[in-house]
């Protein structure tokens, strides 16, 4: 056969090929991002180590600017098409939904970034000097002390934006998994960068590269067997080929099957959340503030258009088992929330409970649970991220103090500090005049129009349970004494206090003003093509 | 051989159902040995044999080019860099017997069982009467690779655009990761400073310790170098190593310090055959010692 | 003989695989296992390209090689930087984090 190959003649001159067309205008932000990350990884290689951090800084945040003017633009221009154009040969949709999705990340990324770079609660930030240094020798215990810290951070957060912004954008499965590895890669680093409590961090980071591989692996051989189904991976394709072919549905609904495992596993779902209370805890808490907030925005950003797009045609088939994923999630986080005894394991157990309410979102495939989802996805974000904001505020000598314990009597310390995260936590359990209250209310709205009654019941018993470990907390914070040798509330300064309020302000703008942010959730659907 | 191909294009020619009961359970056989080898070196080894014969089964199934890549990129990299790894991790990390959770091996089988019946029975309901198309025309004339190009440069630009961010991350990660800058502050001093630092009079003293042997006649490190005097100099003598002991060397003594009597007349060669036998003995102390 | 035999040899080869991931204790050869899952997902990509007639899924096998690729360099130096500091790559070894 080989002797064929290479006598054979040679091919014929193909005809020219033509270069897919490109709607720059709709991806500049994604190619802003991207751009960006890499120009980071050439100021890594090229300035002095001095230098890198106040140069990372600014053009991160310009990068985030730019990438908003990008879209604010691309969003006003009259010729923009309402429904979403889809470029680039077919691979990315950039749609009413998908631009939401983008907003929301950049804006959650622009929180974040600030608590990343802040270096004013713990003096040098909360990453690593020199990531090589074993735990535990002189070495180490030096770079605690000095004031270094590794900026590759920065490109690698921007290089996650990018890799979560197409992953909501993504019009087909290959994209979506290339982008899945894009986002999580730099996740898996950022996770084992943490300056203190070293072990924790790499310990962290392991679980979630062997768990977050594992689960890709999921995803693509879901991929592979969608493809044998419909022959190709576009979500449209297979939307059609679910109408008639001749292959059997068992490809389908396996392929579903594996694809969805993938898909919960990075939104931290229900029984596939395993990772997520070590992972929040061992991180250091900026990357855990983002990984909380965007990675769980762009996984049910992806899940919405997979499920809505692809295969809306077959949801009698496979709505049932969503539903009992979405009430396992919700269980789980909600009983097991109560026995932690860790502030960050607490709120990672939280989010379990919350990803099961926007799971219900996701599976009333309306344009109501759209638009709900959206929203609430954006008024979750914003919450995670000042709660975790206020988390790394307070410490004792040995950095962090999330001991329940250690937070007893807050109050008494820093009525301040208590009150924010107060109203941070009456917002998680959804109490009236925050954000999630509406977000709840939109959602469940949305679920009982696409007749899941049952299940909205559920959810209603599961935010009562998790209000009772919120209260706790708030009970503790305000009617125990502080024990004399408790931490201490660092006085932030300025770039987690512009987070910390950027998280506070728009949780109580959206839950005052929501319309705004409603009818822009609400100003289109995917494009389906 | 197009024409034979598309004779078969429904069924397998025999060739290729040969070379698959043939591969398939060699696969089969390199997953089973992977997960059943204690020793970690041999589950990757076990691993290359069903990453091979995989790539064997491209080239049959009309995906040349990739069963080339499989073979480079997996086999020829990737183990290669799995077991790079295992023997910097050290090659004896083999796994314990103990299960941490009970019954976790046996819930694990019935799962993997478990999967194993529904994937299988999924996809050999569904394509037992699918006509096979065969990709002849794509792979016509050797075009194969031409087209998979094509195709990467037009219909999946976009998604290997994307990778390379994914490979500057893996750089960076690396890097970040694994790259130790020494000569900072507080790390390993380079060898000027360190010069430097002992002519400080930050050391005990300005120059290395003697090494054994030192003006002595043999090179074992069980030999204590000798002063000018004859005498064995204390700083070369080893911790942890038995030094020869001195009577050995009262020879080679005496010849440093100048006190050993004038050849005699008669001989030829005066102390060859002394620093021999003194010479064997010390290897026998330092095999001693070991 | 169809080319479904392919299909089922894959399904095996990520069955097992599966398994190996929930069974073995070496984070490496838990890696390993995870390898082996790409893999057949490779074969059944491969197939299924084949049974379509089209390229497609040949070029997307060459995306997962890829990815792959960039995975293991990220994986393995998370497990060397813990190896290191613990001088163990036993999962079980992993245990600070436990609620």
């Amino acid at each position: 056969m080989l002797a064929t190959v290479l006598t054979a003649q040679p091919v014929p001159p193909a005809d020219k090929l033509s270069a897919p067309a490109i709607d720059y205008g709709a991806i500049m932000p994604v190619l802003i991002v991207l751009g960006a990350a890499c120009v980071g990884v050439l100021v890594e290689a090229f300035l002095p180590k001095h230098q890198r951090w106040p140069v990372q800084v600014v053009l991160s945040l310009a990068t985030l600017a730019g990438a908003g003017i990008a879209m604010a633009v691309y969003l006003g221009d009259e010729s923009t098409p309402k429904n979403g154009v889809i470029t680039l040969a077919g691979t990315l949709a950039v749609d009413r939904p998908a631009l939401f999705l983008w907003g929301t990340l950049l804006v959650l990324t622009l929180g974040a970034l600030l608590l990343i770079a802040d270096r004013s609660v713990e003096p040098g930030g909360a990453f690593v000097a020199e990531a090589a240094i074993r735990p535990g020798t002189i070495q180490d215990r030096a770079q605690v002390a000095g004031t270094g810290m590794q900026t590759e951070v920065f490109p690698l957060t921007l290089f996650a934006l990018g890799g979560m912004m197409v992953f909501t954008s993504a019009n087909d499965l290959l994209t979506m998994f290339i982008a899945l590895e894009v986002l999580s890669l730099p996740l898996y680093l950022m996770c084992g960068l943490a300056r203190r409590r070293r072990l924790l961090s790499q310990e962290a980071a392991v679980k979630y590269f062997l768990l977050g591989a594992f689960a890709s692996a999921f995803f693509l051989y879901g991929l592979a067997l969608l493809y044998g189904y419909a022959g190709s991976v576009k979500l449209a394709d297979i939307s059609n080929a679910a109408a008639g072919t001749d292959r059997s549905d068992a490809l389908l609904f396996g392929g579903l099957g594996l694809l969805v495992v993938g898909l919960l596993f990075k939104a931290s779902v229900g029984p596939f959340h395993t990772w997520t209370p070590d992972v929040y805890q061992g991180a250091p808490t900026p990357i855990t503030a983002f990984m909380a907030a965007c990675t769980k925005v762009a996984a049910f950003g992806g899940m919405l258009r997979v499920l809505q797009v692809g295969f809306e045609s077959t949801s009698w088939e496979w709505r049932g088992v969503l539903w009992g994923v979405a009430i396992v999630s919700m269980v789980i986080g909600a009983v097991l929330g109560l026995t932690q005894t860790d502030v960050k394991r607490m709120i990672a157990y939280s989010s379990i409970a919350h990803a099961g309410f926007l799971l219900i979102g996701s599976i009333a495939l309306t344009d109501q649970g759209l638009s709900g989802t959206l929203f609430y996805l954006l008024t979750y974000g914003f919450t995670t991220l000042a709660a975790f904001g206020v988390i790394s505020l307070v410490r004792n000598a040995d950095g962090e103090a999330t001991h329940l314990s250690q937070w007893a009597g807050l109050a008494k310390r820093s009525p301040v500090t208590a009150a924010v995260f107060t109203f941070i936590l009456l917002a998680l359990a959804g109490i009236p005049l925050t954000s999630g209250f509406v977000g709840k209310f939109v959602i469940f709205s949305a679920a009982l129009q696409d007749g899941m009654a049952p299940l909205v019941v559920i959810a209603l018993i599961a935010s009562a349970v998790a209000a009772f470990f919120y209260l706790r907390v708030i009970v503790l914070m305000y009617f125990s004494e502080p024990a004399a040798d408790g931490p201490s509330v660092t006085v932030p300064g300025a770039f987690t206090t512009a987070s910390i309020t950027l998280g506070v302000i728009a949780t109580l703008v959206l839950g005052v003003l929501p319309a705004f942010a409603l009818d822009w959730a609400g100003s289109g659907t995917f494009a389906f093509q | 051989m197009s024409a034979v191909l598309a004779a078969a294009a429904a069924e397998v020619s025999t060739g290729e159902a040969i070379a698959f009961w043939v591969l398939g359970p060699v696969a089969l056989a390199g997953a089973l040995g992977m997960i059943f080898a204690r020793n970690a070196v041999h589950s990757a080894l076990w691993l290359v044999l069903t990453m091979l014969s995989l790539g064997v089964m491209y080239m049959v199934q009309q995906a040349p080019f990739l069963g080339f890549v499989q073979i480079i990129v997996y086999t020829g990299a990737v183990m290669m860099l799995f077991l790079f790894v295992l023997m910097l991790v050290g090659r004896d990390s083999s796994d314990s017997v103990v299960e941490v959770l009970r019954g976790q091996r046996l819930w694990a089988t019935v799962l993997g069982i478990g999967i194993a019946g529904l994937i299988v029975g999924a996809v050999s309901r569904s394509l037992t009467d699918v006509p096979v198309e065969n990709l002849q025309q794509q792979n016509a004339g050797g075009a194969n690779v031409n087209n998979l190009g094509k195709s990467i440069f037009t219909e999946y630009l976009f998604p290997f655009e994307l990778t390379s961010a994914l490979l500057i991350t893996a750089a960076m990660g690396a890097m970040v990761l694994g790259y130790l800058n020494r000569h900072e502050k507080g790390m390993k001093r380079t060898q000027k400073e360190l010069v430097e630092a002992r002519f400080r009079g930050e050391y005990e003293r300005p120059s290395p310790l003697p090494g054994p042997g030192v003006f002595a006649t043999a090179n074992s490190v069980a030999t204590p170098a000798l002063l000018p005097d004859g005498s064995v100099a204390p700083e070369s003598l080893s911790r942890l190593i038995d030094s020869t002991a001195s009577e050995t060397f009262s020879d080679e003594i005496k010849s440093v310090a100048g006190t050993e009597p004038g050849p005699d007349a008669h001989a030829l060669t005066p102390s060859t055959k002394d620093t021999s036998t003194t010479d064997t003995k010390n290897t026998e102390d330092t095999e001693e010692t070991r | 003989m169809t080319p479904t035999y392919y299909l089922l040899l894959s399904a095996l080869l990520f069955s097992i695989g599966a398994v190996g991931v929930l069974v073995r204790r070496n984070a490496i050869v838990v890696f390993m296992c995870i390898e082996l899952m790409l893999n057949a997902v490779n074969l059944t990509l491969v197939t299924f390209s084949r049974i379509n007639g089209k390229l497609d899924g040949q070029v997307m096998a060459f995306f997962v090689m890829v990815v792959a690729a960039a995975e293991v360099v990220v994986g393995l130096a998370i497990i060397m930087s813990i190896f290191r500091t613990r001088r163990s790559a036993s999962v079980d070894d992993s245990n600070l984090l436990k609620y």
